[in-house]
């Protein structure tokens, strides 16, 4: 099966591949290069968002299919007047090239770059802030790792400050140190903010949040609503349909003549709050009307 | 070996063997039946140990998963603490993916022996993602990682305790069941083979002879009816039997009578043969007796004719001479011829007489009289004694004292006679040549009604052997002198036939008493008739010589 699997796809990449240097030059004229790093249920409902938005010519590329792309060719030869990058493999082969502005969506990493602008996957931190408040919670726990989340967390306590929420943070550096951590909060919060950074929030650790909710009767408020069946109180999760929307429309404004330059990455505009309604009773939490 | 003899009459009973069957099997039964279920308890006791101390595992290596992965030592050992409180664990160790112990605890009882080893992984939980897999809504793969193992040791010596009781238990419920059924069994068999034993008794008492035994059987089962038929088959075998019995008493009765029968014709013979003898003798003395005279007479006759011849010539000279004269007043012409004549007939006559003798002794005459007969027994001593009287020896003085008033009874006195000559002659003969006397005597025993007649002497006697042998046939001492050695056999025999008895009593050197004793015609009760073929007339006129 696998040795099947590998021979279709190297057939398959052997067609594309001649294909691309057969195929005459002005032959596929289009405006904007989608590069998908894979074929991913997400990235292709993003795609499909951005498709929705962006009624211009586009050509999608996705990188899993071949070997290798060589981007700076296409872009040379094809002359594509955007590329969007789908994930964080096709954002890094995009930034590879320097001619063509890079919109970049479903990133996790996105490093800042001239010319190179997108939706981020991280909310606004004033939403949760909001649920926070809306939950009632003053001391909010936070478990980050500076490396990755540093500057999230910075704009989260700044936008905390403005608030009367007061966040209790945790610094980790390895994943085995995500549960003493939370020990270390025990008492001292009245919710636990889970943050989308992969040290704190390990498939290994990720109960030891739940464990510690249980505990210490106080409410999770996470990323994804898949952690709600682990024990997780509301969720903030993003629409990735509506993220392709948003860039979408960002393309729309590039190839209209916009300068990536002027446009500053976007956190996700729309929002899909759930609550595990059982968790919340049990701990009763009073969700405020706009929670819900 | 002593024992199974002993056992033996046990081993043949159907009852017994039966009920050893029965008792054998229910043991083997109840050992195959405890055995399982002492077996399948014990493995249930096993399987749940080893489930319950899966579960313990589990769960410990469920709550074990973030301490392990926080590599914090203090929770683990808490948790391994509180695995190890369980009564059926004895060691609890969580050992983390390298295989090095991050905690460890014993629970105190631990004892060395037989423990069951349990291990269970733990695993960081698959179907959570990492966050940027759920940001980017990426699938969830099912992947379990196994970051460390949870080790129990699981203390069985609860199952050894468990068995000691259950084996007990088994056992002892094992033995009162088996005793209980056994009982039951003996009861159930003991009805079930009573109506069988009772058959094998009445067969038994069939078989041991006798027939008019029934099997006690009733039912209209197998047994049963088989008992019907053994009695109908004994019922038929009696009859068979009782038959059997009458013919054996029949042909029984026949041979007798056939043995009798032959006896009597033995015994008429025998007597004839005697009686020959007797009369032998008595013809030799008739024909001494006769010849003598006849002799005479005949030598007179051939004198009588001799000397006529001769004096004929003279008395013719003297007729010539002197003319006719007479002769006892005949005259001599006719006496002369007449006495020549008569001195022939008296010649001849006289050897008639002698070939009559001559014949009579060449001829054995048989004689036997009707037992009907009046018989004088007074006359018959003296018939005997005038057969004898001249057989009779110089020496030998023959006394009789008859007695008088002496009825008559029935009998044959010929017979009688015979008997008598025997018993005289054997008396004469005691004497052997020498002096003595014998007497004779007759009587009447009124009281007893009986008439009695004795000869008695005082020869030599008789010896004890001979005593016992006396009415032998054909034993006699005298066999070198004439003896028959029937002599006493056949007056015994006509004693019998006479409904009388024949007594001999002696004492050696001093003599012998004979004693001929009949009974009188009333309490006669004659069994026989001697019949004899040459039975001779009483009248017959040689009775009347001597």
């Amino acid at each position: 099966m696998g040795r099947s699997g590998g021979q279709m796809q190297f057939l398959r990449i052997l067609l594309a591949s001649l294909l691309l240097l057969i195929s005459p030059l002005p032959v596929l004229a289009y405006d904007v290069l989608v590069l998908q790093s894979m074929h991913e249920k997400g990235y292709d409902e993003a795609v499909r968002g951005f498709n929705r938005e962006c009624r211009s010519s586009t050509r999608t590329v996705v990188l899993s299919d071949y070997a290798e792309a060589d981007i700076t060719r296409i872009t040379r030869e094809e002359h594509p007047r955007l590329i969007v990058a789908v994930g964080d493999r096709a954002l890094a082969l995009a930034q590879k090239q320097s001619g063509t502005p890079v919109l970049y969506m479903m990133a996790l990493n996105p490093k800042p770059r001239k010319g190179t602008s997108g939706v981020v996957m991280l909310l606004d931190p004033s939403r949760y802030l909001a649920v926070f408040d809306a939950l009632g919670a003053r001391r909010v726990g936070v478990v980050y790792d500076p490396a990755r989340s540093g500057a999230y967390l910075k704009r989260a306590q700044s936008a905390a400050g403005r608030s009367a929420i007061d966040l209790v943070a945790r610094e980790v550096h390895s994943a085995k140190a995500t549960p003493a951590m939370l020990q270390s909060l025990r008492g001292k919060v009245d919710a636990i903010w889970m943050l989308p950074d992969t040290t704190a929030v390990s498939p290994a650790s990720t109960e030891a949040y739940f464990l510690f909710s249980q505990g210490e009767m106080v409410p999770v408020v996470t990323f994804a609503d898949v952690y709600l069946s682990m024990g997780g109180a509301v969720a903030l999760t993003i629409d990735r349909f509506d993220i392709g929307r948003q860039l979408g429309e960002m393309a729309q404004s590039v190839l209209d003549g916009t300068p990536v330059e002027e446009i500053p990455p976007e956190p996700p505009r729309r929002v899909v709050t759930k609550s595990n309604d059982s968790v919340v009773r049990r701990l009763k939490a009073n969700l405020g009307p706009g929670v819900r | 070996m002593r024992k199974i003899y002993r056992l033996s009459p046990y081993t043949k009973s159907f009852r017994f063997r039966l009920y050893l069957i029965f008792t054998v099997t229910i043991a083997l039964l109840t050992a195959a039946f405890a055995s399982f279920y002492v077996m399948t308890e014990i493995n249930g006791y096993r399987s749940k140990l080893k489930r319950e101390g899966k579960l313990l595992a589990t769960i410990l290596a469920q709550n074990a998963r973030l301490p392990l992965f926080a590599e914090n030592r203090d929770s683990l050992t808490v948790l391994a603490q509180g695995t190890a409180r369980y009564p059926s664990v004895l060691s609890v160790s969580i050992s983390n993916a390298d295989g090095r112990f991050v905690a460890e605890a014993r629970n105190s009882k631990e004892k060395p022996g037989d423990a069951i080893e349990m291990d269970v992984p733990i695993t960081s939980p698959g179907q959570v993602l990492s966050p940027e897999s759920v940001l980017l809504g990426h699938t969830s793969v099912d992947e379990e990682r196994v970051i460390g193992k949870v080790h129990l040791r699981l203390d069985t010596s609860g199952a050894r305790e468990r068995l000691i009781t259950l084996v007990a238990a088994s056992l002892a419920i094992g033995t009162l069941f088996w005793i209980l059924v056994s009982l039951l069994c003996y009861q159930i068999l003991k009805r079930v083979t009573a109506s069988f034993n009772m058959l094998m008794g009445g067969i038994e008492e069939i078989g041991s002879g006798n027939l008019s035994a029934r099997v006690a059987l009733d039912g209209d089962d197998e047994l049963g009816r088989a008992a019907n038929a053994i009695n109908a088959m004994a019922a038929s075998l009696e009859l068979r039997e009782l038959e059997n019995l009458s013919l054996q008493e029949e042909l029984l009765k026949a041979m007798k009578l056939e043995v009798q029968e032959e006896k009597k014709r033995v015994m008429a013979r025998l007597i004839h043969t005697n009686k020959m003898t007797s009369l032998g003798l008595l013809l030799s003395s008739m024909a001494h007796e006769i010849n003598n005279p006849n002799a005479s007479i005949r030598f007179s006759g051939h004198m009588i004719g001799k000397m006529w011849a001769d004096v004929v010539p003279l008395l013719d000279g003297v007729w010539q001479e002197e003319g006719e004269f007479y002769l006892g007043g005949v005259p001599f012409q006719t006496a002369r011829l007449a006495l020549a004549d008569n001195a022939a007939k008296i010649v001849e006559n006289s050897e008639r007489i002698a070939r009559v003798v001559q014949g009579l002794r060449d001829y054995g005459v048989g004689g036997g009289g009707q037992l009907r007969q009046k018989l004088e027994i007074n006359a018959a001593v003296s018939a005997a004694l005038s057969v004898l009287a001249c057989q009779m020896k110089r020496e030998v003085q023959l006394s009789t004292s008859l007695g008088t008033g002496i009825p008559v009874i029935a009998g044959s006195q010929q017979q009688i006679e015979q008997v008598l000559i025997n018993l005289i002659l054997n008396a004469v003969q005691a004497y052997a040549g020498g002096r003595g006397e014998v007497i004779l005597s007759t009587r009447y025993d009124s009281a007893a009604a009986e008439v009695v007649v004795e000869v008695k002497d005082n020869g030599a006697g008789i010896s004890a052997e001979t005593m016992g042998r006396l009415f032998e046939p054909f034993y006699s001492t005298k066999l070198e002198r004439g003896g028959s050695g029937l002599g006493l056999y056949i007056s015994q025999y006509i004693v019998a036939e006479h409904g009388g008895r024949l007594q001999l009593s002696s004492t050696l050197g001093k003599g012998t008493l004979a004693r001929v004793v009949l009974p009188t015609m009333a309490a006669a009760s004659m069994g026989g008739v001697v019949a004899a073929k040459d039975a001779q007339h009483p009248s017959d006129p040689l009775h009347q010589i001597g």
